[in-house]
């Protein structure tokens, strides 16, 4: 019994095991395959170049399509093509630089010959060892270039041999061969290979190499052909009196004039009216890219992969093309692709006769199809009317008006909630001017503003409106409001609510004040903790006015007044009393109640007006005080009480942190500095033991507090009153010991921008 | 009304202040020297100067309390007289029990500030008379003999001739004329005079 029991328990354990042992390898695979790979895109040209476009387009499709991973792409234009020379490039270059330095790529794929000469000089963008595959050009562009072992890719093949077998089997009768190319340095490159592939045919033709030709020339002589001669169109860039040309452009108007079939080694011939060639197509190249990308990716060594012809390469040829010349496709090799083939006669009619067939059967079944119909769209009609009635009963309950307005017709329409929201009379008409009309004069170009701007597919724009009510008093509506676009395709159609927002708009303005006189409170508050300092900033003028009265007083009674000696000492009582006033001018701006200002701010003048404040408190508590103010600081707005209350309540703090050091040790220094960003920087650091690493987070939360007196409000009322200014503050232990507060507003300018 | 050539030295962090200050003792006809730091007074302050100092309690680096022990441990009694703006018990108890001669509130009264003054420098006039005795018994001490000196420790302890012959080890008779010769260099007439200058200038007398 006993025994059992335990090899039970034993086999629980095992199978437990075994499950745990396979989620965590379950979890272990499933995490291997979760990280994604991020991909680099460059081509080497821009978006106009075709080839280009087409190919790095069907290679991101096979990627995401084939890979196991999440795929990111990033991708660039290196529009090398278009922008030649060294400086582009190194320009480019700089700039992937900077904008990757933090990312980290997986691989990078480059689309265009010209990528590759790019990616091996500055490897370094995306860093080395990230593996390149490339798409484009042909072995003889890569012979020169030494690839490193981990850059490959696929490059183009153009395959002469199979383009003549394909012209061979076409025209089994042919008996003549003419080969066209134009003179351009690039032309001349394929006359060789075409030459040496015609040698290397066992089938033998009378040929004809005609490779020095004007334009014009080519023209008349395909124009002239036998149509059993086989004619092969090879690039022309140039012509022989040098014109410049477009190959593509030449292959349009070489077939249209050629009496006989042409047949080229390119797939952008393709669709000109040639009749083929053994050639590829960039999605192929892209394709094989994506395929090479991903082997890659799954964990192979770009090493083992030397650069391969685009294995995409076919046999292609143009139907129309083929019946043109009469050519049969029964003479196409296997696996030949027929592109831009008509719809046969056959087809068509095949559709006429089963349209013909279906057509009284299809209309009975309509006559059916209708009557359910008929009953379908009573039973939606009656169930959207029910839904629309529940949808709008329910917004009604939650104080929320819907509506739809048309903006191209002015179209309007809105539940009778939103009439109570807008405080419209029973009988007026729900349109958009009788709405527009119970806005608030104010708020009525903001109102028609936040609806001309919406888009479809953005966000919901919300815009907080006020109403004036009949009876006279404000009510605050909020409306969101979204556009899309209407079974017509157009973008007009917006729809949205009505929300009464007055309570949550009184609440936060109620919590404002509150704000504001809890700051005010605190500047009170700091105001009494100084009163012994600032009493005797006010005595010290009236010391000195009343000794200098005293003297005048006793010059005076003189039998003989020196009454320059009486000037002076008058003069020095208005100097003094202006002092006194200044004091008293000060203390009462900080004590003032009131609404946030915003007016142009000197910060360094708020700080010495800040430190003349403090003086006394400085002395009487032996803190020494270091100024650094930066010369040029740009200009800012802001409220200059609450940034001296700032400043204060900061001073305060590093005074009252070194109030355990020695007195040679207490100083406070304060410096400002301009920052690169157009801002203007405030430090303030002390000497005393810094913050204790657990504080940090906490400091500027509401009744936090490291002091034994104190009420834990002074840093979160900075923390407001810099945020209201747009900027921050942070507090953290200075490199030289102490604690730093440092706090950043921004400058005018940016702020204006901001808002 | 005051005495002739007293000199109020004046120390406060102030500009203002100290310049109405100064002003309203240069009208009753004092001498002002006038310093913002009390180490700019350190420096250049000459104890040779009759009259008394008039102190800020509080400044900043060196303040008040603080300029009053430095002169006091270099041995310097000038006359200290305290202005403060916050005048708490304890600061005018430390500044009192250092030696000050008042401690004035600011802003202060002409008269309460004149009192001081005309106190402090009187003071200051009866520290140098004593001083200035105190220097000429030295000076007379200075010019007797070391047997002399000698003599007149024991004379001071109040032995007679006799007792003096027997310490010295020598007669009576020459005891005698040694004792003429103190007499006459001190420039006293009895032996009373003679205890009473010894104690002014804290000479003591010979222990048996």
């Amino acid at each position: 019994m006993c025994g059992s029991s335990v090899k039970y328990t034993h086999l629980l354990r095992s199978a437990f095991l075994l499950v745990f042992a396979i989620l965590l390898g379950a979890v272990v695979a499933s995490r291997a395959t979760d990280a994604p790979k991020r991909v680099l895109v460059l081509h080497a040209y821009n978006y106009t170049f075709p080839a280009t476009t087409i190919a790095s387009e069907a290679a991101r499709r096979r990627l995401l399509e084939g890979s196991q991973h999440a795929i990111e792409i990033e991708a660039d234009f290196l529009d090398l093509a278009r922008m030649p020379g060294e400086e582009h490039a190194t320009r480019t270059a700089n700039f992937l630089r900077e904008k990757y330095s933090k990312m980290h790529f997986d691989l990078v794929l480059v689309v265009g010959t010209e990528g590759v000469p790019f990616i091996i000089k500055y490897r370094d963008v995306v860093g080395a060892g990230v593996p390149v595959v490339f798409v484009g050009g042909s072995a003889a562009n890569y012979a020169a270039m030494q690839l490193p072992p981990d850059i490959t890719g696929i490059m183009s093949g153009f395959d002469l041999d199979k383009m003549l077998e394909l012209a061979e089997r076409l025209q089994p009768n042919a008996t003549r061969l003419v080969v066209m190319g134009g003179s351009g340095r690039a032309d001349r490159g394929w006359q060789q290979a075409t030459r040496e592939a015609i040698e290397h045919r066992k089938r033998k033709f009378e040929r004809a190499f005609r490779f020095d030709l004007t334009y014009d020339a080519m023209l008349a002589e395909v124009s002239r052909l036998p149509s059993d001669t086989i004619v092969l169109l090879l690039s022309v860039y140039a012509d022989s009196a040098g014109r410049p040309l477009i190959p593509r452009d030449v292959a349009v108007a070489v077939a249209k004039a050629s009496t006989a079939p042409v047949y080229a080694p390119f797939g952008t011939y393709l669709g000109t009216g040639i009749v083929g060639g053994y050639v590829e197509t960039y999605e192929s190249m892209g394709i094989a890219a994506g395929d090479m990308a991903l082997e890659i990716l799954s964990g192979k060594d770009p090493a083992t992969l030397p650069p391969r012809i685009n294995p995409g390469q076919a046999f292609r040829v143009d139907a129309t093309a083929m019946k043109r010349f009469g050519l049969k496709q029964g003479n196409l090799p296997p696996d030949s692709i027929v592109m831009f083939r008509e719809p046969g006669v056959w087809d068509e009619h095949r559709n006429l006769v089963l349209a013909t067939l279906f057509v009284v059967g299809l209309q009975s079944l309509f006559l059916a199809g209708l009557l359910f119909q008929w009953h379908r769209r009573r039973q939606a009609e009656l169930s959207l009317r029910e839904s629309e009635e529940r949808m709008t009963f329910t917004a009604a309950s939650a104080n929320i008006g819907l509506w739809q307005f048309n903006r191209a017709t002015d179209e309007l329409w809105a539940t009778q909630h939103c009439r109570v929201l807008f405080g419209l009379a029973r009988d007026t008409p729900l349109t958009r001017d009788t709405f527009l009309a119970a806005v608030h004069p104010d708020d009525r170009r903001i109102a028609v503003n936040a609806l001309r701007g919406i888009l479809p597919g953005e966000r919901p724009a919300v815009t907080d409106l006020r109403v004036v009510l009949p009876a006279g008093q404000e009510r605050w509506i909020r409306v969101r409001a979204r556009a899309y676009r209407d079974g017509l395709g157009t973008s007009d159609q917006l729809s949205g609510i009505f929300v009464d927002i007055t309570e949550q708009k009184s609440a936060a303005a109620e919590a404002e004040l509150q704000r504001q006189e809890v700051t005010h409170l605190m500047r009170v508050s700091v105001l009494g903790e100084l009163s012994g300092a600032i009493a005797h900033e006010v005595n010290q003028p009236l010391t000195a006015i009343l000794s200098n009265a005293q003297a005048a007083l006793y010059l005076l009674a003189q039998d003989i007044p020196d009454l320059a000696q009486v000037n002076e000492a008058l003069q020095d009582i208005v100097k003094e009393d202006n002092r006194a006033g200044e004091v008293v001018r000060r203390l009462r701006a900080l004590l003032k109640k009131g609404e946030p200002k915003s007016e142009p701010v000197n910060i360094n003048e708020l700080i010495n007006m800040t430190i003349a404040l403090l003086r006394n408190e400085l002395i009487s508590r032996r803190v020494t005080m270091e100024i650094d103010l930066a010369d040029q600081l740009p200009a800012m707005t802001g409220d200059p009480i609450q940034l001296q209350q700032v400043l204060l309540n900061l001073i305060m703090n590093a005074m009252d942190a070194m109030a355990s050091m020695p007195a040679a040790a207490r100083c406070v220094t304060i410096s400002t500095r301009a920052n690169r960003a157009r801002a203007i920087e405030v430090y303030v650091r002390d000497r005393g033991p810094g913050l204790k690493p657990t504080t940090g987070h906490k400091l500027f939360e509401p009744f936090y507090t490291t002091k034994d007196h104190g009420l834990g409000l002074g840093l979160a009322i900075c923390s407001t009153i810099v945020q209201a200014h747009g900027g921050q503050i942070n507090l953290a232990n200075d490199e030289a010991g102490g604690a730093r507060a440092a706090f950043w507003l921004p400058a005018q300018e940016d702020l204006m921008a901001a808002q | 009304m005051t005495d002739p050539g007293a000199t109020i030295f004046l120390v406060d962090d102030d500009a203002g202040v100290l310049r109405a200050i100064s002003r309203l003792l240069r009208a009753r006809g004092y001498d002002t020297l006038t310093f913002t730091s009390s180490r700019e007074f350190l420096e250049a302050h000459d104890r040779s100067i009759p009259g008394c100092a008039v102190l800020d309690v509080s400044m900043p680096d060196f303040d008040g309390l603080e300029l009053q022990q430095a002169l006091t441990a270099v041995g310097n009694q000038r006359p200290v007289i305290f202005l403060t703006g916050a005048g708490d018990i304890p600061t005018s108890v430390r500044a009192m029990k250092a030696g000050a001669i008042d401690f004035l509130t600011k802003p202060v009264s002409e008269d309460a500030l004149l009192a001081a003054i005309a106190h402090a420098v009187q003071v200051d006039t009866e520290n140098r008379q004593v001083s200035s005795e105190v220097d000429s018994i030295n000076a007379r001490f200075a010019r007797l003999t070391p047997r002399e000196q000698e003599v007149m420790t024991h004379v001071i302890a109040g032995r007679l001739n006799k007792q003096i012959a027997g310490h010295l080890g020598t007669v009576e008779k020459t005891i005698k004329v040694h004792r003429g010769r103190v007499m006459e260099k001190m420039a006293v007439r009895s032996v009373a005079d003679l205890v009473r200058l010894a104690e002014k200038a804290g000479i003591s007398p010979r222990k048996p």
